[in-house]
This record gives structure tokens, sequence and C-alpha cells, in this order.
């Protein structure tokens, strides 16, 4: 009977070492795929620091219109946001390499949809920043113009413009990324129609002053009353 | 080019025409009479020169000849779309495509100059047509710009900007650099022409007119100013005065950074050859809504500050922040502030610093409020006083164009 609970114990024992030292490898694979990795990291970073410095990223970032990305960037500075984000990239691409080293089915299987999910975030990724672009372009067109036009509100207008842009690009990326389709589209709809109604009140509102005293002034003016003005520009 | 989209029977009459001296396109929506003083002037200059005079007309009424001038006549009257009726265009892009047209049939023709009439003239003197064209014809002169008699709030765009820019970076004192009525050499045309096929970046018909001072200085040729009258300006809209300033400051600010060479090298302004003289013209009658143009400025700097402070340095900023918050009363921009303003935009052009035509727009309330400035200060001036005034505002840009070159220079490192 003892030796039969012995035999036992050094059986499972013997397979729990077995399966361990099975696992050595792959551990070993893993902490040099990170080691490897991390080295590959520091110096990408430090290169593509370097790279972006020497052509004034920060400026150009800038100047195309995206200094919101500065807004969400370490030290307000695109250039270690855009190094950070590759550095971690290769980070974690020498953690799934290393994962897939134990060669189990489990692992292999979680690389394999994290590697197909990478289209998704990636595509993600040049949405929101298309979408932040295009964003600052049309609030800037619409304050440049409002504020010509005379428009009290002009600023209003344009902030809201951006935050329309800004949640339609969201909930495409979000949907891009199939996170909570079904919320998303509800949320979006909620959201996009929260913003123009609040934009219509708050115009309408701040306008009807200005209407008042325009239809004041055309009822006090009298048939031929017509003041040209004598500027001429061109 | 213009030529292929003109009438059939048009482009027959000008192929049928082997050579000529002159070629004047009429623009301006002129009546029939003043159509037969521009041509019966025209045969008065010496020598009996050849000329076709090219009138404007719509597609449709161009179908008809208007040749009615006797066949022994050195003038061939030519019925021609000149501006192109098959694209929607603005006014200022329309007109503009006509110069295109124009000086291309003179190319085709061979011709010693062209002359472009673009504008109504009131008390214009007798044969004033014959100020632009003779010194053409002479080969006296390259470019032949107008002069028109001054009224206190006319060609305000011009007066601001372009005439003094133009002096201040070329160095000629021009009253109107970009016309609208202009003569121009085959020396001259021949060279624009030959730029704009060269321009890969595909140039428009205010990059031509943008070009002409440029090509006359860094070229070496003569230019001169031609007195002719007052000019009917058309009336304007105040809603189109930010789409104006992109049309016309762009071109100015591109043809700027390609003579960057020509222009840094001049150091002071010189007057240009005088033909006729200068008249008076009784001044337009109207209140200015200085009121409004001060809101539209402090509206700008109340919206736009994230804009401009991109583009202008922390001290301009301070002080325009400092003249939206005095009372109408006393609102007045300082000449230097304006040269500023304007070299600081020119600059932000070059660089990019924000889209072009942002940033071209955004100059708008600055401009309104320049206007208000000015129109405060000559509200009840005598005639003689705005050539003064904008002699001083020329000066100001005279004097700050160091300014400018440094910024140009080190856009980086000097910044005020």
């Amino acid at each position: 009977m003892w030796g039969q609970v012995k035999q036992a114990l050094y059986q499972s024992t013997t397979r729990f070492v077995t399966r361990l030292a099975t696992l050595v490898p792959g551990f070993i694979a893993l902490l040099v795929a990170l080691l490897i990795s991390f080295l590959l990291a520091w110096i990408v970073w430090m290169i593509m620091r370097r790279l972006l410095s020497s052509i004034r990223f920060d400026e150009r970032v800038s100047r195309w219109g995206l200094s919101s990305l500065a807004e969400w960037s370490p030290q307000n500075s695109p250039t270690l946001l855009v190094s950070g984000t590759i550095a971690c990239a290769i980070v974690v691409a020498g953690f799934l390499i290393g994962i897939a080293a134990f060669n189990s089915d489990m692992t292999s299987s979680l690389v394999r949809s994290i590697f197909a999910y990478v289209p998704n975030v990636v595509g993600a990724i040049i949405i929101l920043t298309i979408g932040a672009v295009v964003a600052r372009y049309v609030a800037r067109s619409v304050l440049i113009g409002a504020v010509n036009l005379n428009l009290g509100y002009a600023h209003l207008l344009s902030v809201g413009t951006r935050w329309l842009v800004m949640v339609v690009t969201v909930a495409m990326a979000l949907v891009h990324l199939r996170i909570a389709a079904g919320i998303v589209e509800l949320a979006f709809g909620i959201l996009f129609g929260g913003i123009v109604f609040a934009l219509a009140l708050a115009v309408g509102l701040g306008s009807k002053e200005l209407v008042t005293k325009s239809l004041e002034r055309d009822a006090k003016r009298t048939p031929g009353d017509t003041i040209e003005e004598p500027l001429r520009h061109l | 080019m213009e030529v292929d989209s003109a009438p059939q029977q048009a482009v027959q009459e000008i192929g049928q025409i082997n050579n000529a001296d002159l070629v004047v396109g009429i623009v301006a929506d002129l009546s029939h009479e003043d159509v037969a003083e521009v041509c019966a002037a025209l045969r008065t200059l010496p020598g009996s020169p050849r000329i076709v005079v090219l009138q404007n007309r719509l597609a449709s009424d161009a179908t008809s000849t208007g040749s009615d001038a006797p066949a022994q006549d050195s003038i061939s009257l030519i019925p021609w779309a000149l501006q192109n009726q098959s694209s929607p265009t603005t006014s200022v892009e329309s007109m503009l495509a006509a110069y295109q047209s124009i000086l291309t049939i003179g190319k085709r023709l061979e011709v010693r100059g062209c002359c472009v009439i673009a504008s109504k003239l009131e008390q214009a003197p007798p044969k004033w047509v014959c100020r632009l064209a003779e010194p053409l014809l002479e080969a006296s002169c390259d470019f032949v710009t107008p002069g028109y008699a001054r009224r206190k709030f006319e060609g305000l765009l011009n007066s601001s900007i372009i005439s003094p820019l133009t002096r201040s970076l070329y160095g000629l004192r021009i009253q109107n650099p970009m016309g609208p009525d202009l003569g121009i050499s085959q020396r001259l045309y021949q060279k624009l022409l030959d730029g704009e096929q060269n321009d890969k970046t595909g140039g428009n018909g205010m990059h031509l007119l943008a070009s002409l001072v440029p090509l006359v200085l860094c070229g070496n040729l003569q230019a001169s100013q031609a007195y002719l009258g007052a000019r009917s300006y058309p009336p304007s809209d105040w809603t189109t005065v930010s789409s104006l300033l992109s049309e016309i400051l762009g071109p100015i600010f591109l043809a700027m950074e390609r003579n960057a060479a020509c222009w840094q090298r001049m150091r002071t302004s010189s007057p240009v050859k005088i033909l006729g003289r200068p008249t008076s013209a009784p001044q337009t009658t109207g209140t200015v809504e200085i009121d409004r143009l001060v809101n539209s400025f402090q509206l700008g700097i109340r919206d736009l500050q994230e804009i401009w402070g991109l583009v202008l340095p922390p001290a301009s900023l301070l002080e325009l922040r400092r003249l939206a918050r005095l009372p109408t009363g006393q609102f007045h921009i300082p000449d230097e502030l304006w040269v500023r303003i304007i070299y600081d935009f020119a600059l932000a052009h070059r660089l990019r610093t924000i889209n072009r035509d942002h940033l071209l727009r955004s100059l708008t309330p600055l401009y309104l409020g320049w206007v208000a400035s000015y129109a405060r200060e000559l509200e009840v001036a005598e005639e003689n006083a705005i050539e003064q005034r904008l002699e001083r505002l020329s000066l100001a840009y005279e004097t700050g164009k160091p300014y400018l070159v440094s910024r140009w220079r080190w856009p980086d490192r000097f910044n005020p």
C-alpha cells in the first residue's frame, strides 16, 4: 500500500518536473525575446527621437493642424509619443514571439488572434488621425468664416463642429475595433443628435437679439432710404 | 487656353490677320459709343499702327461680327468672349482669364504690345487709351500702369497692401501695380507667358498679374504710370472681403516667395516715368460704418487669437489686444503695426504655418480694423490729405522692410 502511494507520488513528481522542464526553454525563450525586444526598442526609440527631432517633427505636427496630438503626448512632445509608441510595439511583438515559443495550442491561438486584431487597431489609429486633421480643418474654416460674417457665436459654432466630426470619428474607430458596436451606434446617435440640438438651441437663442435688432432697423428704414457704403476694396 | 474656347468666327477673323502692332482687349462692359471713342483715339496713334481690338461680348452675342469699320481701316474690331463662360468662376477669376487670352493672342500675332481696358472711367482725359499704348509702340516702356484720381475710400485693398508692399519690395512707386488697365510690351508678355508655361504649379490669371512688377524689376525693364482720370469702382460686398483677400494676396505672396533673391537686394524706391497729369475727382458721399468695422476687428481679437498666435509675434498680439479695448472714437492701428502684420502674414504664407487659405482669410478682421482706422482718420480730411496719408503708409512699409528681410532669412532666430 505504502509502496503504491510512494510510486504514485514519485510518478506525479516526475510528471510535474518533466512538464516544468519542458516549459523552461519556453520561459528562457520568452525572457530572451523580451530582452532582445527591449534592446531593439531602446535603439529604435533613440534613433526615432533623434530623427524626428532633426526634422522638427513637433513643429511640423503643429503646422499640420495636429496640435491635439501634442496635448496627449508625454511632455507635450509628439516626438516622444511616436518614438515611444514604436518602442512599445516592438516590446509587445517580442512578448508575443516569446509566448509563441511555448508552442502550445493555446498560446499560438492567442498570438494568432492578437495579430489578426492588429490591422483593426492600425485602421482605428488611421481613422482617428484623419478625423483629428479633418476636425481641425473644418473647425478653423467654420471659425474664420463665422468671424468674417460677424457672427458673435463663431467660437461656439467652431467648437460644436469640431466635436461633431470627432464624435463621428471616434464612433467609426470603435466600430472598426468591433467594440460594443450596438452601444456605440446608440451612443453615437444620442451624442450626435445632442450636439446638433445644443448647437441649434445656442445659435437660435444667441441670435434672437440680432434678429430683433435687424428687424427693428429694417422697420425704421423708409423705402428709398438705402445708404450705400462708400467703401470700395478692389 | 481660352483661344480654343472662343467663337469659331472670331478665331477665323484672328487667323486671317497676319501681323499687327498692338492688341487692345476691352474687358470692361463699355457701350458702343465708348468703344467707338477708344477706336477713334487709337487711330490717332503716330505711324498708323495695325491694331486688333478685342471687344468683350458674351458668347451668345459674339457670333455676330462687330467689325463695322471701313475695309482699309488700321483697326480690326473683333467681338470676343474674353471671359471664360464654360466654367463657373468668380468675377475676379473670369476677368483674369481674359488677361491671359489677350496676352496669348498678342503673342500669336507677335504684336509690339498689349493693352487691357478693364475699367469704366469717369472724366477721363481725351485719348487716354493712347497713354497706355503709345509707350509700348515707341518701345520706350515695357509696363504701363494706370494712375487714377484718388478718392478716399476707393481701392482700399490696393492702397493698404498691394501698392505700398510693391513699392517696398520692388522699389517701384506705382499707384496700381495690378491695373486693372494695363499696357504690356512684347518683351514683358513673352517673359510672362514663358514663365507661366514653365510654372509647374499651374498659375491662374492672378498669378500672372502678380508676376508683372517682379518681372519688370528683375528683368531690368522699364515701367511707367499713365494718369487716366477717375475709375468707376464696382460696389463692394462686405461678406466677400475675405475671398478677395485670399484671391489677391495669395498670388502676391507667392510672387514674393519666387522673387525673394531679387527683392531682398532692393533697398530704396524710386518714382517711375509719369505720363499725363494727376486729376482730381469729386469725393463720394456716404457714411462709413466705422462701428461695424471696429466690431469685426474686436470679434477677430476675441475668436481668432489662436490662429493669429501662430502667425504674429507676441509683441504684435499684445498691441492688438490693447487696441481692441479702445473705444471706437480712439481706435487707430499704427502704420508700423499694420506693416509688421502684413510682413508676418507673408512670412507665414511662405512657411505654410497654417493652411494658406485659412491664413489669408483670417487677415480679414485685421484689414477691416485698418480700414476703420483709416476711415476715421480721413473722414473729414481734405483731398490732398489722402495722398499724404498713403505716402506715410508707403514709407512705413519701406522702413519696416529690414524687419521682413530678417524674419524671411531667419524665421526662427528673429522673432521679436
